[in-house]
C-alpha cells in the first residue's frame, strides 16, 4: 500500500473516529437519564470514552499528516487542503490539552464538530500532492504555517467556550429588546457556522456525483497589429446560477431542470474564478437557508434556544475561564505565527517584512482584536457575555482571514488563485 | 478631594493615593464600606489623576487612558479593513491610479481613488493613527510604571485589617493555639507556601508571602517591545537605512548598482521546472508548467578606485558570491539581493577565435573577442589583427556604406587590418561577421575578395561561442532598521508570556488577640491564588473548601488586573 493511500486512510480514520467521540461525549451528558447507573458514573465513564476515542481519531490524523510529509518530501501545509486538515489536527490537539485541565465532556460536544469541519472543509479542495514552488522552499513555511495555525486552533477553542457561554447564559424565553438582540447574534452565529457546513456539504456532494459543468473564456489579446484570442477553461463543481463575465458555455450536466446559468456575473469580476466563486456563495447562501428553515420548521423555535438546554448543568463561570485561557495562551502563539515569523519568512523571501496585502493585514486586524479583546477584559473588566461576545467576533476574523481572504477579496477582482 | 495625604500609620503618600503604599488602609472612602477594593496598580497615585489638569496634563491623560488605546486599536483595526477592499496601488504596475480604479472597478473604484484608500497604508491619517498609539504606549507606561515600582518596592508587612477583608479572598478563624503556639502555626505555615515557591517574609505575628512579582513588569515590558517595534519603522525613513531597487541582469554582465560601491554580475541564471509526472493530476490536466527552481549564480564586486571617472574603467575587486534564490538572498554587510523575475534574452557575449589558414589548413592560437568591448587589435599565431571598425548592429545606408543600428550585437561586423605571412606588408582589410547566418546575408567572401581564400576567421566549435540566454531581474535592498523590528518582536514576545503566563499573588495574615485575619490578591487566575491558600491552610490542620475563601462581601465583578 502506498504512503499516500496510508495517509488517506489516516484522515478517514481520524474523521470516523471524530465522529464517535462526538457521540460518546453525548451520550455522556444526554444518556444520563437513560442509565441505570449513578448518573455522576455514567457521565464519568462515557466521557472517557468519548475522550479515547479522540485520542485514536488524533492519532490517525497524525498517521495521515506523516505519510503525507514522507510521501510527498515536504510537510504538508502547503495549499488550502493541507492547510485546513491541519487547522483541524491543530484544533484537535488544543482540545484534548484543554479537556485534561478542565475535563468538560461538553467542551468535547462541541469540540469534535468543529474538527470535522475543518476536515471537510479541506475536502473542497484539491487534494493531491503538489510539488512546491520555489517562493515555498523554505524551512519557514514549516515554522510559520504550524504556529500560526496552532495559535488560532487556541482561538477557535475560546471560541466554542464562547459560544456555549451565549447559548448557556442568553435569556431565550424573554422579549425585551436587548435580550432579543443577543439571541439574534448568537443566531446569526450558528447560521454562519450551518453555512460553512454547507458549503463543504454541497461541493462534497456534488463532486461524489461527478457533476461538472464547464465554460470557456475568450480573452482578445491585440499586441501591435496582431489580435490573439486565448481561452480559459473554467470548471464549475456546483450547477451554474451565474456565469463568468464574458464567457460561453461548453457542457453543463442539468440539475432539477437547471441548465444553463440565469445571469452573467459582473463586467468587474474579471478574475478567471471569480463567476465561479460568486456561484458558489449563491448555493451556499440557498443551501443554508433552505435547510436553516427546515431545520426551524422541525424544531418549532429558533436554534439558540433549541440548544439552550443542553447546557443546563454546566458551570457559566468555567466556560468564561476556559475561553480566556485558551486565548491568553493563543495570543503570544498566533503572534509568534502569523506575524513575527510571517515577517522573517516574508523577509527572506521577498526582500520585505511587510507588504499589506489582504492576508497579512488580515492577520493583523485579527492580532489587533485580540490585543483589544485582552485589553477590555484585563483592564475594563470585560467578563462573561461581553468576553463571549468577543471570542466569537475573533473567531470569526479568523476565519474570515482563512477563507474570507480567498473567496472575496484578493479572489473576487484579481487572479489569485484558491 | 482630601489634603492630608499622611496615614494613620504614619507613612506619607503622594496626593491621589487611594490605597496607603505601606499599609494599604484605604484613604479616600468611607471609613465603613464592605465592597472588595480596588487594587488595580495597587491603588497609588498617577499622573494621570492630577486634582486641577492643565492643557498638557489633558493631553497626558487622554494618552493614557487604557480606553483611548482600545478606541486606537480598534480604528486601527477598521480603517485596516478598508484597504483591503481593492488592492493598493503599490500592486500594480505601470497605472495611472486616477483612470485605472475607475476603468477596472467602475464607480466604486473611482470612489475607492478618490477617497484616497488606494494608499490607505501611507495616508496621513493611517500614520496618524499609529504615531498616536506610539504616544499611548509611551504615555501609559510612564504613568504606571514609576508609581507601581514605588509602591511595589516599599510594601509593609502588616496591612491595615480593612486593606485585607475588602481583598476578594479572604478568610478569618480562630485557631487552636493550644496544642501548636502562635509562632511555630506561623512557621508552618511560611514553610508551607515556601515549598510554592512563595516568598515569605514576616514581623510581630503578621506575615506577608508574595511571588512572581517580575510578571507585573510584563505589560510594559510588551509595550516597551511594541514602540521599538513602531520607531524602527519610522526610521526607516531616515536616509541611507532604506532602499528599495529592481535592476536587470543579464547573464555574463557587471552591472552597477546605482548609489552604492558595489558592481554585481550575474554569472549564470538557471530556470528548472517540474517534469510533468511530478505534478498532481489536476495540475497535469490543466496543463500547468511549475517551477522548481529560479537561481541566478552571482558575484559582487567592490570598486577599488576610478569608480566616479567617466573616462576610466572602475576597478572591481571580488568580495563575495551566493547563488541568490527566492528563499535564499544574497546578503553582504547590509546589502541585500533577491530573486524576483527573469526572461529570455538570447544575446551574444563574445567568441572564441582563432585565425586558420586556409591553404596549409592551418588553426592558430584562440582569442577571445568581446561583444560589447572589443579589443584594439588581436594576436593569433603568426597573424596580427588590428581592429578599424566595429559596427554590433551591421546594416547598410542608403549610399551603401556600414552603419549600426543600436549598440546590441544583434548583427556583429568587425573590420580588422590583418597582418601576417603572405599578406601585403601595409596589411589587408578583413571584414569579419561573427554569425554565420550575416556572412551568408551580407556575402563576406565577396566583400574580402581573394583574401577569402588565404584567411578565414572561425571559432571551432559551438562551445567557442558565449551566448546569454537570460536576464535576471533582482530586487536590490538595503534595510538598516531589521535589526530593530526583530528586537522589538522580541522584547513583546518576552513581555507578553512574562505577564500571560505568571501571575503576582500575594498572600498576607495578621494575628490579633488570636485571631486571624487572612487576605490574598493576584492580577489573574483567581482559582490558582485560592488553591494556594487552601493547600497551606490545609498544612496547618485547616480543612476548608474553596468556595470559603470567596469573599462575596463586595458586588463582586471579577477583575483581573495588572
Ligand atoms: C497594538 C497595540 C497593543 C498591544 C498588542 C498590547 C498588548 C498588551 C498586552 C498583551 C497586555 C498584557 C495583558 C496582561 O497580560 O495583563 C497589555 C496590557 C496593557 N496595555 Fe497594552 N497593548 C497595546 C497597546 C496599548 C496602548 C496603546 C496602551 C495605552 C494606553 C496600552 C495599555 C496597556 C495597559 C495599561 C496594560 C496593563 C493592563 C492592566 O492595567 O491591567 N496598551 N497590552
Amino acid at each position: 500500500m502506498s504512503l499516500i493511500t496510508v495517509s488517506g486512510y489516516g484522515l478517514l480514520a481520524a474523521f470516523i473516529f471524530y465522529t464517535l467521540s462526538f457521540f460518546g461525549f453525548f451520550i455522556a451528558l444526554a444518556g444520563s437519564k437513560f442509565s441505570k447507573r449513578d448518573p455522576k458514573e455514567h457521565k464519568q465513564r462515557w466521557a472517557k470514552i468519548g475522550y479515547s476515542l479522540s485520542v485514536v481519531g488524533f492519532a490517525g490524523h497524525l498517521v495521515y499528516f506523516v505519510a503525507r510529509w514522507v510521501y510527498g518530501g515536504h510537510i504538508p501545509v502547503s495549499n488550502m487542503y493541507e492547510y485546513m486538515t491541519f487547522f483541524s489536527l491543530t484544533i484537535a490537539f488544543a482540545f484534548l490539552v484543554f479537556y485534561l485541565l478542565f475535563r468538560s465532556p461538553l467542551l468535547g460536544l462541541f469540540c469534535t464538530p468543529l474538527a470535522m469541519i475543518m476536515i471537510a472543509y479541506a475536502a473542497v479542495f484539491p487534494k493531491d500532492v503538489q510539488p512546491l514552488i520555489p517562493g515555498l522552499q523554505s524551512k519557514w513555511l514549516m515554522i510559520h504555517v504550524t504556529t500560526a495555525a496552532l495559535g488560532e486552533a487556541f482561538f477557535a477553542i475560546g471560541f466554542v467556550a464562547g459560544v456555549m457561554y451565549l447559548l448557556k447564559t442568553i435569556n431565550f424565553q424573554s422579549k425585551q429588546k436587548s435580550d432579543v438582540r443577543q439571541q439574534r447574534g448568537v443566531e446569526f452565529t450558528l447560521f454562519v457556522i450551518l453555512m460553512v457546513v454547507v458549503f463543504a456539504g454541497s461541493v462534497f456532494t456534488f463532486n461524489s456525483f461527478g457533476y461538472q459543468a464547464q465554460f470557456v473564456k475568450k480573452t482578445v489579446n491585440v499586441v501591435g497589429s496582431e489580435t490573439s484570442v486565448s481561452e480559459e477553461k473554467i470548471n464549475y463543481v456546483l450547477p451554474p446560477i451565474v456565469k463568468p463575465y464574458q464567457s460561453e458555455l461548453v457542457k453543463s450536466d442539468s440539475f432539477l431542470g437547471l441548465k444553463k446559468p440565469l445571469f452573467t456575473a459582473p463586467a468587474w469580476m474579471e478574475g478567471v474564478n471569480a463567476g465561479r466563486k460568486l456561484n458558489t456563495i449563491i448555493w451556499t447562501i440557498l443551501f443554508s437557508a433552505i435547510i436553516y428553515l427546515l431545520l426551524r420548521l422541525v424544531l418549532r423555535r429558533s436554534l439558540g434556544s433549541a440548544i439552550h438546554p443542553i447546557l443546563k448543568d454546566i458551570d457559566e463561570q468555567d466556560l468564561d475561564e476556559i475561553s480566556y485561557r485558551t486565548i491568553a495562551i493563543g495570543f503570544p502563539i498566533f503572534t509568534l505565527g502569523a506575524l513575527i515569523f510571517a515577517m522573517i519568512w516574508a523577509a527572506q523571501a521577498w526582500g520585505r517584512f511587510w507588504g499589506w496585502d489582504p492576508k497579512e493585514t488580515w492577520a493583523l486586524i485579527t492580532w489587533l482584536f485580540y490585543a483589544a479583546y485582552l485589553h477590555l477584559r484585563l483592564s475594563r473588566g470585560w467578563h462573561g457575555l461581553k468576553s463571549a461576545w468577543l471570542s466569537v467576533i475573533g473567531f470569526l476574523l479568523v476565519m474570515f482571514t482563512l477563507v474570507g481572504v480567498n473567496l472575496l477579496l484578493s479572489g473576487l477582482h484579481s487572479y489569485a488563485g484558491v | 478631594m482630601i489634603d492630608n495625604t499622611k496615614c494613620e500609620c504614619g507613612h506619607q503618600n503622594h496626593v491621589g493615593t487611594v490605597l496607603c503604599e505601606s499599609c494599604g488602609k484605604p484613604l479616600v472612602e468611607e471609613v465603613d464600606s464592605n465592597e472588595i477594593l480596588e487594587m488595580r496598580y495597587d491603588g497609588v497615585a498617577r499622573r494621570s489623576q492630577r486634582a486641577n489638569p492643565n492643557i498638557l496634563d489633558r493631553v497626558w491623560n487622554f494618552f493614557s487612558s487604557v480606553k483611548v488605546a482600545v478606541y486606537l486599536i480598534l480604528s486601527t483595526l477598521v480603517l485596516s479593513t478598508l484597504g483591503t477592499i481593492y488592492p493598493q496601488e503599490n500592486t500594480f504596475f505601470d497605472i495611472d491610479p486616477a483612470v485605472f480604479y475607475e476603468q477596472r472597478y467602475g464607480w466604486t473604484g473611482e470612489l475607492y481613488y478618490v477617497l484616497g484608500l488606494s494608499r490607505t497604508y501611507e495616508s496621513w491619517w493611517f500614520v496618524s493613527l499609529l504615531v498616536m498609539i506610539g504616544m499611548s504606549l509611551v504615555v501609559c507606561s510612564i504613568d504606571r510604571v514609576l508609581p507601581l515600582y514605588r509602591a511595589l518596592s516599599k510594601q509593609k508587612i502588616a496591612k491595615h485589617p480593612q486593606f485585607l477583608r475588602r481583598q476578594r479572598v479572604v478568610y478569618q478563624v480562630e485557631p487552636d493555639f493550644s496544642e501548636r503556639p502562635q509562632a511555630q502555626w506561623l512557621e508552618q505555615f511560611a514553610a508551607r507556601l515556601k515549598k510554592r515557591r512563595y516568598k515569605v517574609r514576616s514581623e510581630n505575628g503578621a506575615l506577608m508571602a508574595e511571588k512572581n512579582r517580575f510578571s507585573r513588569w510584563g505589560p510594559y515590558v510588551n509595550h516597551i517591545g511594541l514602540i521599538i517595534f513602531l520607531i524602527a519603522i519610522l526610521m526607516r525613513s531616515i536616509p541611507g537605512w532604506h532602499m528599495d531597487e529592481h535592476y536587470q541582469f543579464p547573464e555574463g554582465e557587471v552591472v552597477a548598482l546605482p548609489g552604492t560601491n558595489y558592481y554585481l554580475k550575474n554569472e549564470k541564471f538557471t530556470a528548472e521546472f517540474y517534469d510533468k509526472q511530478e505534478l498532481a493530476e489536476h495540475q497535469q490536466l490543466r496543463g500547468d508548467v511549475v517551477a522548481s527552481l529560479y537561481e541566478t549564480k552571482a558575484i559582487l564586486y567592490e570598486c577599488t578606485a576610478d569608480c566616479n571617472n567617466p573616462l576610466k574603467e572602475p576597478q572591481l575587486e571580488k568580495v563575495h558570491e551566493h547563488d541568490i534564490r527566492v528563499n535564499s538572498p544574497l546578503d553582504y554587510d547590509g546589502l541585500m539581493a533577491y530573486q524576483v523575475h527573469y526572461e529570455l534574452t538570447p544575446k551574444l557575449l563574445g567568441v572564441n577565435v582563432s585565425v586558420v589558414d586556409k591553404q596549409q589548413n592551418k588553426r592558430f592560437d584562440k582569442f577571445r573577442v568581446d561583444m560589447s568591448n572589443p579589443a584594439d587589435s588581436y594576436q593569433s599565431g603568426p597573424y596580427t589583427l588590428e581592429l578599424k571598425n566595429y559596427y554590433p548592429d551591421f546594416a547598410q545606408d542608403v549610399n551603401g556604406r556600414p552603419i549600426t543600428k543600436s549598440s546590441q550585437p544583434n548583427t556583429p561586423a568587425f573590420i580588422f587590418l590583418a597582418k601576417g605571412p603572405g599578406l601585403s606588408a601595409g596589411g589587408e582589410i578583413f571584414i569579419y561577421f561573427v554569425k554565420d547566418i550575416d556572412k551568408q546575408t551580407f556575402r563576406q567572401d565577396e566583400l574580402n575578395g581573394t583574401l577569402a581564400y588565404r584567411i578565414d576567421i572561425s571559432a571551432a566549435s559551438m562551445e567557442d561561442v558565449e551566448i546569454s540566454m537570460y536576464t535576471s531581474y533582482l530586487n536590490i535592498r538595503v534595510e538598516q532598521a531589521m535589526p530593530f523590528i526583530w528586537v522589538g518582536s522580541f522584547i513583546f514576545m518576552v513581555g507578553v508570556v512574562m505577564g500571560m503566563y505568571w501571575q503576582h499573588r500575594r498572600i498576607w495574615l495578621r494575628i490579633d488577640e488570636g485571631r486571624l485575619l487572612l487576605g490574598a490578591h493576584t492580577n489573574k487566575n483567581w482559582y490558582s491564588l485560592r488553591k494556594d491558600v487552601q493547600w497551606a491552610l490545609d498544612g496547618v490542620g485547616i480543612e476548608i473548601e474553596q468556595e470559603a475563601l470567596d469573599n462575596k462581601g463586595g458586588n463582586s465583578i471579577e477583575l483581573n488586573h495588572s
